[in-house]
């Protein structure tokens, strides 16, 4: 999940159900049949396949080999192809800035959002907005690749730019599982798949062994603060919730339909949390004001014990390659005695 | 003034026992809505589980469980102060909806149309960009925020609208309309610069939220909200001559300039001190005194009290399936005046030209 995603209201895993994922493996297979030698960059319209597939039969077949490490798929289901790896990206989320950076194709890298501050050679990066990016500071910077999830980004931003025949892969924020996959196929795109599957190896180690080390432990009642006044939270469906138990912790808010619920705080006193957990942060996060003000609720266990606490809301709301780091702090917080002697030192 | 003219002047008869009757009629059954809203919520905790909580405690047993300490919270910290503070919402809303549409003598007045609500939600706003919190020193600064921004719109407002001491209807409505909508367009700005976590809980604000401040604050703004409505009684009957015209109530010896200025201010204290608490609720300021109207007739001295009460109880009826439908989560309570109350409407309005043919 991307900071940005937290609460955006719309309906949008769903989006890609089992056909389609089923679809994007069909037309994966046909891309690869199929593929045209001189595919460069090739237009992401679905209605271009017919004339792409003649000329693959024609031209395509012995160039298969060659070219089909550079055809992509990316989560919406549409294909790409790069005859070269692409040397001016743009990302449109944090998320993707850091995972960029960290399988060390910063150099690539030329344009960013204005919430991108990590790693700090970030912030030298030019800016091109946000949620509404700025269109045309985004095409005077002449991407060849814009990156972007696929939660909050208004839908005519990618068409304009589909328009404008700048490529547009997008990587939809699903679970865990997929920031992995979200780092090897940017590492394969860039031309890094050594270093990429390198960080996401080491990234699944540590996530794995925080999850060991939590399993056996008493799980602990916790409700994260995503928005104080009104109580906005993580919900079922949500790349929180999923950390959340990871680190040994149950959501309180686990009942909740939706993935970002406004939960309502009779609830929350009848689940009654062990912990409270505040995202704290420089652009988002809950004011330290704002966090005693949770004090006056008297009953709940989390407040009796004074277990109110902080989390840095980059390490934990961006589903990058921090996110080891965002699960250790969260499983810090939940098992503070935990004994084990091999945590991952931040 | 003569009297019993003034009694009769808008057709339908006001006699002081009709007056008594609706009002006690109305006041009976809003005991009985207050008492069914605070029933039910998201959790299972109703007046019965209260009930036994004091019997437990008369007595004299050990407060054996935290459950009944929950409990008691739930209806005590949660549930009590919200649906009071839905009521009086609504009843607020609904008040300064009938105001609005005799002094500005447009059916289409609401509580949010001479733009002191927007005042309000940019002082909100802008206290949740700088990322103050909803409180701080136990002061609830939200609101606090909301309340000065909606007194500088009010003040802005008043010098853009009057004109050599006068203050002309027109120029009321359309400084009011303009102001909103720069104001409005401030609003977007500020969520658009905003990370977007942050301006998702702002826009979640900003559809009208009931969750109620703890007592100290609530309280403030009980009283502060029952002495408004109360001086909005008193100006009943000149709401019943300004709907006859300007001209007309001066020659029936209206201080009519006088009169507008009060109720301007009156309605536009109250309403930025609505917005404050609870955000922009839409629907009732505008619906229920039309509803209302229908029924009772427009006799302000009946039809104010009248659309207050049932303002409140529409509020507090609509926050509580608000609050219940989805649960454990909640809904925006404005969804639900709009989805109940609009299609009760238009059922009044057929209704009520079957029965006119």
């Amino acid at each position: 999940m991307h900071v940005s995603n937290a609460v955006a209201p719309t309906v949008r895993r769903n989006a890609l159900g089992r056909s389609s994922r089923f679809r994007r493996r069909v037309s994966l297979f046909i891309g690869l049949l199929l593929l045209g030698g001189e595919g460069v960059l090739a237009s992401p319209f679905g209605d271009s396949d017919v004339t792409r597939r003649q000329q693959g039969i024609l031209t395509g077949m012995p160039f298969m080999a060659h070219v089909s490490a550079r055809a992509y798929v990316d989560d919406t289901g549409r294909r790409m192809y790069f005859a070269k790896p692409p040397a001016r990206i743009v990302s449109l989320a944090p998320s993707i800035t850091e995972m960029l950076f960290a399988i060390e194709a910063g150099e690539q890298l030329i344009g960013v959002t204005d919430f991108c501050d990590y790693p700090p050679e970030a912030l030298k990066k030019s800016k091109v907005g946000y949620a509404n990016p700025n269109l045309e500071s985004l095409l005077a910077l002449r991407p060849d690749l814009v990156v972007t999830p696929n939660d909050f980004l208004k839908p005519d931003v990618i068409a304009k730019l589909e328009q404008l025949k700048i490529p547009v892969f997008i990587l939809a924020d699903k679970n865990v599982e997929s920031i992995f996959a979200h780092i090897q196929t940017l590492g394969r795109i860039v031309g890094r798949s050594t270093k990429a599957d390198a960080v996401a190896i080491e990234l699944r180690r540590e996530v794995t062994a925080i999850q060991q080390r939590v399993q056996g432990l008493p799980p602990v009642r916790m409700l994260y603060v995503l928005n104080s006044q009104p109580l906005i939270t993580v919900g079922p469906g949500s790349f929180i919730d999923q950390l959340i138990g990871m680190a040994g912790g149950v959501n309180v808010a686990a009942k909740s339909a939706t993935p970002y619920p406004r939960l309502s705080m009779e609830t929350v006193l009848q689940e009654d949390p062990e912990v409270l957990v505040f995202p704290v942060g420089k652009a988002e996060g809950i004011s330290e004001s704002e966090q005693q003000s949770w004090r006056r609720w008297s009953t709940l266990t989390a407040v009796r014990q004074g277990r109110l606490r902080q989390i840095s809301a980059d390490q934990l709301n961006r589903p990058g390659p921090r996110i080891a780091q965002g699960l250790e702090s969260l499983a810090g917080i939940l098992h503070p005695d935990d004994p084990s002697e091999n945590r991952i030192e931040q | 003034m003569d009297l019993a003219s003034s009694w009769t002047h808008t057709g339908a008869v006001l006699t002081f026992h009709r007056w008594v009757t609706v009002i006690g009629a109305l006041l009976l059954t809003s005991v009985g809505v207050f008492a069914l809203c605070l029933q039910f919520g998201a959790t299972s905790v109703g007046l019965g589980t209260v009930a036994r909580a004091i019997m437990h405690l008369v007595r004299g047993g050990e407060a054996e469980t935290t459950s009944l300490e929950t409990s008691e919270m739930i209806m005590i910290q949660i549930r009590l102060p919200r649906v009071l503070l839905g009521f009086l919402v609504g009843s607020s809303l609904a008040a300064v909806g009938v105001t609005l549409q005799a002094l500005l003598r447009n059916p289409l007045a609401d509580p949010y149309v001479l733009g002191v609500s927007s005042g309000s939600a940019v002082g909100v706003s802008m206290a949740m960009l700088i990322g103050i919190g909803s409180a701080f020193m136990l002061l609830p600064v939200l609101p606090l925020f909301g309340f000065a921004g909606g007194l500088l719109a009010l003040l802005l407002i008043y010098r853009l609208a009057q004109s050599q001491g006068r203050l002309p209807i027109h120029s009321l409505l359309l400084a009011g309309v303009i102001l909103n909508a720069i104001l409005t367009a401030f609003i977007m700005f500020i969520t658009s610069i905003m990370e977007p976590n942050r301006s998702a809980g702002l826009m979640a604000w900003l559809m009208g939220s009931l969750t109620a401040p703890g007592y100290p604050a609530l309280s403030v703004f009980v009283l502060y909200a029952l002495l408004v409505l109360a001086m909005l009684m008193h100006k009943a009957q000149s709401l019943n001559m300004l709907t006859l015209g300007e001209e007309t109530a001066q020659s029936l010896g209206v201080e009519t300039e006088g009169i507008k200025k009060q109720l301007f201010a009156l309605t536009a204290l109250l309403t930025g001190a609505i917005v404050s608490v609870s955000g922009m609720i839409g629907f009732v300021g505008m619906v229920v005194p039309h509803a209302v109207r229908l029924l009772i007739g427009s006799d302000h001295r009946l039809l104010l009290p009248a659309s207050a009460l049932v303002g409140g109880m529409f509020l507090a009826v609509a926050d509580t399936i608000a609050r219940t439908i989805m649960a454990p989560a909640e809904i925006p309570v404005g969804i639900v005046t709009a989805l109940t109350g609009g299609p009760f409407f238009l059922y009044l309005l057929l209704w009520r030209k079957d029965r006119m043919v």
